[in-house]
């Protein structure tokens, strides 16, 4: 039952038309946003996969409220609608980490970036730095779906959700933002020292972004309550 | 099962009363709700679904008082189509129902032997593969009553349940609502009033957020007995003539002029015959300005 379930969630948070869009956001930047390096590809990627999550997942539940679904929902226990919307966000945060794997091959197949190590030899190898990205851009993806998410219920409004993740987005992609907040940046991958391989004081943004998604997950049953 | 509404208000913003201190009892049968766009039936139904909080006032369930610590008991035993659903679109009729039953906590087997029977009974088996975006207006209407039925509420709240289905489906549904009222409450609010004459037995009427009539479907026939008259206007100015002298329940063209339904407490100036009151008529005479004399 639980499979025929997770079945019925993806059918729901996963139409067509998104997979199709995502796909070709992702290779449309692919062929358009150039790298003649392959340490550049994740500081492509990162902010631009942030945004299309917020895009992606902000009618997680909002999608509720719009149908007038919502109304029916309240009747049903608070645990089980929890787990629905849980479910639904943890499918879509896979579909878009499997799209980042995928965009980080396209990078590959039309750019034809030069490996990093062909210009600083001491620099990790190509698959260690895919699976770092992949780490990153997975942090990244969780933290920006739950922003606008969150944000979408707590406005009931899916556009809300968007257009808050965006001024966010906006604010933190920037170089202002970077001299602020340094490590701590939610995009403190992309503004690493790519040149230090031992330099991990990146992970600090995204320890930041965790601890934001798990008061984000601590607000949601609050939110769903509300009326 | 009994409902207690007692001196409720809700007002929205801008001072907008949309209850305003009505009492009612809901008893056990079908309990019809009528009145005109805006009188407050659909917000009325959104506080029994305890969707919304009222101001003031107090609702109970059986003797349970609606409030925070009371949602989720008395969640459990409501089932709630609201006036607009718009079902999962990507999901099959039967996809669609086990998944909302499953929220519902109802079980896997007894979920699938209710969508099963419910569809049968709406005449919806040959559809259960269906995509919920494939289905007409009418199909969806009768996939969101199943959704309501499925969890077997004790206490059933219908919000236009026959909007969009033909007459031979409005009867079935009309008949499926009367079956699964036995020993249960359904709320059945409509603005169709040959539907609730059918199926009710009580009813009320909603005005501006109030109760302008709550009592039996017959009680309130008789306040209109005696008050509608059948004529015929030879010409389209004499009709019209009687329309503004006259509240009119019904116009129709016939072979020797106008035929009218007048509703007056006298009889009018005019030859005509006394008739028995239809609840459309009753209706009207209830909620409409003061009659002529």
């Amino acid at each position: 039952m639980k499979k025929r379930i997770l079945f019925m969630e993806m059918k729901i948070s996963l139409p067509l038309y998104k997979i199709v869009y995502s796909i070709l956001f992702i290779v449309i930047l692919s062929l358009i946003r150039g790298v003649s390096v392959s340490f550049e590809i994740g500081i492509a990627m990162e902010p631009a996969l942030a945004i299309l999550a917020a895009a992606f997942c902000a009618d997680t539940y909002a999608l509720e409220v719009v149908s007038r679904r919502s109304e029916v929902w309240r009747l049903y226990p608070l645990k089980t609608r929890i787990r629905a919307v849980g479910r639904r966000l943890l499918l879509q945060q896979f579909f878009l980490l499997l799209v980042s794997a995928a965009g980080y091959g396209f990078f590959y197949l039309f750019q034809k970036p030069l490996a990093f190590r062909s210009i600083q030899p001491d620099a990790v190898s190509e698959a260690a730095q895919f699976y770092c990205f992949l780490a990153a851009e997975a942090v990244t993806i969780v933290f920006f779906s739950m922003l606008s998410n969150t944000l979408a219920c707590l406005f009931h409004n899916l556009w809300c959700g968007i257009g808050g993740s965006l001024i966010l987005w906006l604010l933190l992609d920037s170089a202002y933002a970077q001299r602020l907040l340094g490590s701590w940046n939610v995009f403190s991958y992309v503004f690493r020292n790519v040149s230090a391989a031992d330099d991990w004081s990146w992970l600090c943004g995204k320890a930041v972004c965790l601890l934001f998604c798990i008061a984000a997950a601590a607000v949601l049953p609050g939110l769903l309550k509300r009326r | 099962m009994s409902i207690q509404i007692n001196n409720l208000t809700v007002t929205f913003k801008h001072k907008v009363t949309a209850i305003d201190h009505a009492s009612l009892e809901i008893p056990t049968g079908v309990f019809g709700l009528l009145g005109e766009n805006g009188a407050g039936k659909t917000t009325l139904m959104r506080v029994l679904t305890t969707t919304l909080s009222p101001d003031s006032g107090t609702v109970t369930l059986d003797g349970m008082l609606y409030h925070e610590k009371n949602y989720a008991a008395i969640q459990k035993q409501i089932g709630y189509l609201p006036q607009e659903i718009d079902l999962y679109p990507n999901l099959t009729v039967q996809e669609c129902l086990e998944y909302l039953g499953a929220l519902a906590g109802v079980p896997q087997k007894l979920c699938k032997d209710r969508i099963s029977n419910y569809l049968e009974k709406t005449n919806l088996t040959a559809q259960r593969k269906k995509k919920m975006r494939q289905l007409s207006g009418g199909m969806k209407r009768r996939v969101g009553l199943i959704q309501a039925l499925l969890n077997e509420p004790a206490f059933l709240i219908i919000d236009e349940p026959t909007t969009g289905l033909d007459p031979e489906e409005r009867i079935h549904i009309r008949n499926l609502i009367v079956d699964f009222s036995k020993d249960r409450t359904v709320l059945f609010s409509t603005h169709v009033v040959e539907d609730l004459a059918a199926v009710c037995s009580q009813l009320a009427v909603m005005k501006k957020g109030r109760f302008l009539y709550s009592g039996s479907m017959q009680e309130l026939l008789d306040h209109a007995r005696g008050c509608v008259w059948d004529c015929v206007a030879e010409d389209a100015a004499k009709a019209r003539e009687l329309e503004q002298r006259y509240r009119i329940s019904s116009k129709q063209y016939v072979e020797n002029g106008i035929a009218l339904r007048i509703l007056s407490r006298t009889k009018p100036d005019i030859d005509c015959r006394p008739q028995n009151a239809t609840l459309e008529d009753a209706y009207l005479y209830l909620t409409g300005e003061p009659l002529p004399r």
